[in-house]
């Protein structure tokens, strides 16, 4: 499928920012709490160069200035935060790609090459992407992001197949950049791995599997352990339809300490959209794993001091969201009121000591949004893909 | 930039909904102020050299006479004579205050009906932590877990990079408390534990029946979960030559993983924690070699299956005492591991580290059980006849969530423990005049908190061989001499 012809340099630049008011109704070590934040403020801006055949992307997240203590968030976790949300790294993404390197050498066949700080191909799309406001619990099974990563893909026909190089180490905070290399001399860049092979077999659907070795996330100096994460997941999208509908279901899992210790979750997720109204469900069952809390008992201690876990907890939540588009300007800032609520049970697995009951006061949960969305053209578009996946979403879009 | 507009608009509605501060006018028609005597220094336990004076005065400035004022020790420990005076014709009142034993800058108020407390501070003098040096971990350790000291050698539990033998004081290659010099080091096998070599404490076995110092025992602290599964064996390691330590042999419990050891050197046993696993004790006699898990001559799950999950073990007047996380503490027969007393006393908090000295034993806590946090250590005495524990009082230190270790100086008056988890995390250095109820005499405060602190007396002073948590895991030296005289 050959490219649109474009020319020799365009800029698109979108952004969006939430103004979420969340009330969960059970916290750590404590009751109800309600808390107002800005949640998603980003700005991308996608540059087309020569003619398309590069493109450069770069979203700036300013999460750290609005949530630096994190969002609430049932289930959330991961990089040292728990039930919250941590926030994101201000430069969240920087990449150069090539859509087409090869151009016609190789026929109908496509090479992409991409560099840069951004995503790892594996897993499904950005919850940012998502109908949903709120991250689902799984987002740390499920994608890989804020690497220093080096992806080469082909696609050809319905079938595009990916393979990157990237630093194993999440992010410590916001302002951090991906460690390429230790002080002492040990690459971090190129210590992990990933492969995803997506397929379409008619236009609206898109299949996944993908795989990834990562070396000691929660670790920046590195170590022993490797942690292996395995995706797969169904897309649907026929935005062309009059009331828009998507779907995706998808599972993943992650098994760390040779195959000692894993989590799973499957997720499903469905949206409609008519004129302007959107409604959407969602629901997933997580497994997370339970550290030992720091006084602040949303934050775990990371890195950990051992190897050792306190247990296991089984997130099982359905969320329904409700939007209505509000106004639609002539500069296209939409914006769009939105519910966004979500009950279900937090239980635990096998027979560590960690009891959802003494930490929640119960079993139940539920989470309660309210919020604005104020987007300039964030809608739709696919965070975190890059080269000859942009290239397919942009032909989409046209 | 409009993207920029549209961001800032929604920064803008969400700090102007999040901030709202107002005033409260003041009531107060009284003015307290200090007059005389703050910011004395002298010696912790002392008498400060002057009075503490306050002056109170009314609200064109008079004097105010005839108001009692309290005074009381905020921070310190020390005490006040008297507590509360009578303001004189000047608006004056005065105490004076007998340092505590806390050292540094300690604080006292004045307070009086209808006017704001005055604050005064005086600082403590004395022995104090100091600490020495920092030895970090070499490239790609991602832990510093544990120290064993003894003659002047520091073995250092660094966990993927094994353990680093240092000379800090015995003299075999000029190594010092403030300049540790590195002799070797020994990557322990990984056995097929999950997580690694993970080398996590160990022990010189300096046997008395033979004179040899031949064998070093490792802890090595795999994958684990809380109470449930553990992993990890003992490694025997040949340090005979302590530039070229070899691995010779190993202890191995099927489904269980070791922590903590003693030793009876002079019956040459070993005893270990061994978290799921409970309690066992080793023949470690003769040669050690290959697989000497049939040496195992005892082994006892004080709280029972799904109940135990021993952190540490300490052998004294006769009894084998073992802190079990989940279950408490315990008292066993050193021979046979059998419960002698103890068991299911600490069941708000789960039970870490263990010290015991001459009839009292002090037990750390850890994490967060049911909401409370393992924010304090646990003061037990010991039957005299039977070695059974019972529980007398309790050390509380605020804003932690692990007291991690806790150990006794080797001359008994200093009980000293580590803490992480919070603003509070470092090292804390309490005196056992009254070993029922010790007094916190200093701290340092240590960010990321400190994981272990072994207690061991180098030339002549007294140090703690810290290990500091990640992200820079390292060996803090802290040089703790002459603050109990």
């Amino acid at each position: 499928m050959a490219l649109p012809a474009q020319s020799a340099f365009q800029l698109r630049t979108m952004g969006q920012a939430i103004l979420v008011s969340d009330h969960v109704n059970a916290t750590p070590n404590g009751g109800p709490l309600t808390e107002v934040h800005v949640v998603q403020p980003v700005i991308t801006s996608i540059a087309d160069l020569m003619h398309g055949r590069l493109q450069a992307t770069a979203t700036l997240n300013l999460e750290s200035v609005t949530m630096p203590e994190g969002e609430l968030a049932l289930g959330g976790w991961g990089e040292g935060f728990v039930d919250r949300r941590h926030p994101h790294t201000t430069v969240h993404e920087l990449t150069l790609a090539t859509r087409d390197l090869l151009g016609h050498l190789d026929g109908a066949g496509r090479l992409g090459v991409v560099v840069g700080k951004g995503f790892v191909p594996y897993g499904s799309d950005d919850p940012m992407s998502r109908p949903m406001v709120h991250f689902p619990v799984n987002h740390h099974l499920s994608q890989i992001i804020e690497r220093a990563v080096a992806i080469v893909q082909y696609d050809l026909g319905p079938v595009t197949v990916e393979g990157a190089l990237f630093n194993g180490d999440e992010p410590e905070h916001p302002s951090q950049w991906p460690l390429i290399r230790t002080p002492e001399g040990t690459w971090r860049f190129g210590d992990s791995w990933s492969g995803r092979m997506t397929v379409r077999p008619v236009a609206a659907l898109e299949l996944q599997a993908s795989y990834a070795k990562v070396h000691e996330p929660e670790r920046r100096a590195g170590g022993v352990l490797d942690v292996h994460r395995t995706s797969a997941s169904a897309r649907w999208d026929d935005p062309s339809v009059r009331s828009g509908r998507y779907l995706m279901a998808e599972w993943a899992r992650t098994s760390e300490f040779d195959g000692q210790l894993g989590f799973s979750s499957v997720l499903a997720e469905g949206q409609v959209s008519r004129n302007r109204w959107r409604a959407a469900y969602r629901f997933e069952r997580t497994e997370r794993p339970e550290e030992d809390r720091l006084f602040d008992p949303f934050h775990a201690k990371r890195p950990a001091p051992d190897n050792s876990i306190i247990g296991i907890s089984r997130w099982t939540l359905h969320t329904v969201h409700l939007a209505a588009d509000l106004l639609q300007t002539q500069r296209a800032i939409q914006v769009t009121p939105f519910v966004e609520f979500t009950a279900g049970t937090v239980t635990k697995v096998g027979d560590g000591i960690f009891d959802p009951r003494a930490w929640y006061g119960g079993n139940a949960v539920r989470q309660l949004s309210v919020g604005l969305v104020l987007d300039h053209g964030m809608r739709g578009h696919r965070m975190g893909r890059y080269g000859v996946l942009a290239a397919m979403d942009m032909m989409h879009d046209h | 930039m409009r993207h920029g507009t549209l961001v800032g608009l929604f920064l803008a509605v969400a700090l102007s909904g999040c901030s709202s501060a107002g005033t409260t006018p003041s009531e107060h028609t009284l003015t307290l102020s200090v007059a005389s005597g703050n910011s004395q220094t002298a010696t912790r336990n002392t008498v400060l050299g002057a009075d503490f004076v306050v002056k109170l005065v009314d609200q064109v400035g008079a004097p105010v006479a005839g108001k009692s004022v309290t005074w009381g020790v905020v921070f310190g420990g020390g005490s006040l004579a008297p507590t509360t005076a009578i303001t004189d014709a000047n608006g004056l009142a005065v105490t004076r205050y007998t340092l505590g034993p806390f050292l540094g800058s300690q604080t006292i108020t004045a307070s009086v009906s209808g006017a704001t407390a005055a604050t005064f501070t005086a600082t403590a003098t004395g022995g104090s932590i100091a600490l020495v040096s920092v030895t970090p971990m070499p490239t790609g350790a991602t832990y510093h877990h544990d120290t064993f000291v003894r003659d002047g050698i520091a073995f250092v539990c660094a966990w993927n990079a094994g353990i680093r033998i240092y000379d800090v004081g015995n003299g075999v290659a000029g190594g010092s408390p403030s300049n540790p010099k590195l002799l070797s080091s020994i990557i322990t096998a990984v056995n097929g534990v999950p997580g690694g070599v993970s080398a996590h404490n160990a022990w010189w076995f300096q046997n008395p029946t033979n004179g040899q110092k031949k064998y070093l025992f490792v802890g090595q602290e795999g994958f684990g979960s809380v109470p449930s599964a553990s992993s990890g064996d003992i490694h025997i390691v040949d340090v005979s030559n302590l530039a070229a330590p070899v691995e010779v042999g190993f202890i191995h419990v099927a489904g269980a993983g070791t922590h903590n050891f003693w030793m009876d050197e002079a019956h040459q046993l070993l005893y270990a924690a061994y978290y799921n696993g409970g309690v066992i004790a080793v023949d470690v006699s003769g040669t050690l070699a290959g697989d000497m898990s049939n040496r195992i001559i005892a082994q006892n799950l004080p709280g029972g299956t799904g109940r135990t999950y021993v952190w540490g073990v300490t052998l004294s007047n006769g009894t084998l005492y073992a802190i079990d996380m989940v279950s408490g503490f315990w008292a066993l027969d050193p021979t046979t591991l059998a419960i002698k007393g103890g068991g299911s006393n600490v069941e708000e908090r789960y039970g870490s580290d263990l010290a015991v000295n001459a009839g009292f034993a002090y037990t750390g806590t850890w994490g967060t059980r049911s909401g409370v946090r393992g924010n304090a250590i646990k003061i037990w005495t010991l039957n005299p006849s039977t070695g059974v524990p019972t529980l007398v009082d309790s050390l509380l230190i605020p804003n932690i969530t692990t007291v991690s270790d806790v150990a006794i100086s080797p001359d008994g008056k200093l009980l000293v423990a580590t803490a992480e988890g919070g603003a509070g995390n470092g090292l804390y250095i309490f005196e056992r005049s009254n070993p029922r109820s010790p007094t916190l005499v200093s701290s340092y405060l240590v960010a990321e908190g400190l994981h272990t602190g072994e207690v061991a007396v180098v030339n002549g002073h007294t140090y703690v061989f810290a290990a500091h948590d990640p992200s820079n895991p390292s060996m803090m030296i802290f040089d703790i001499t002459g603050i109990v005289p």
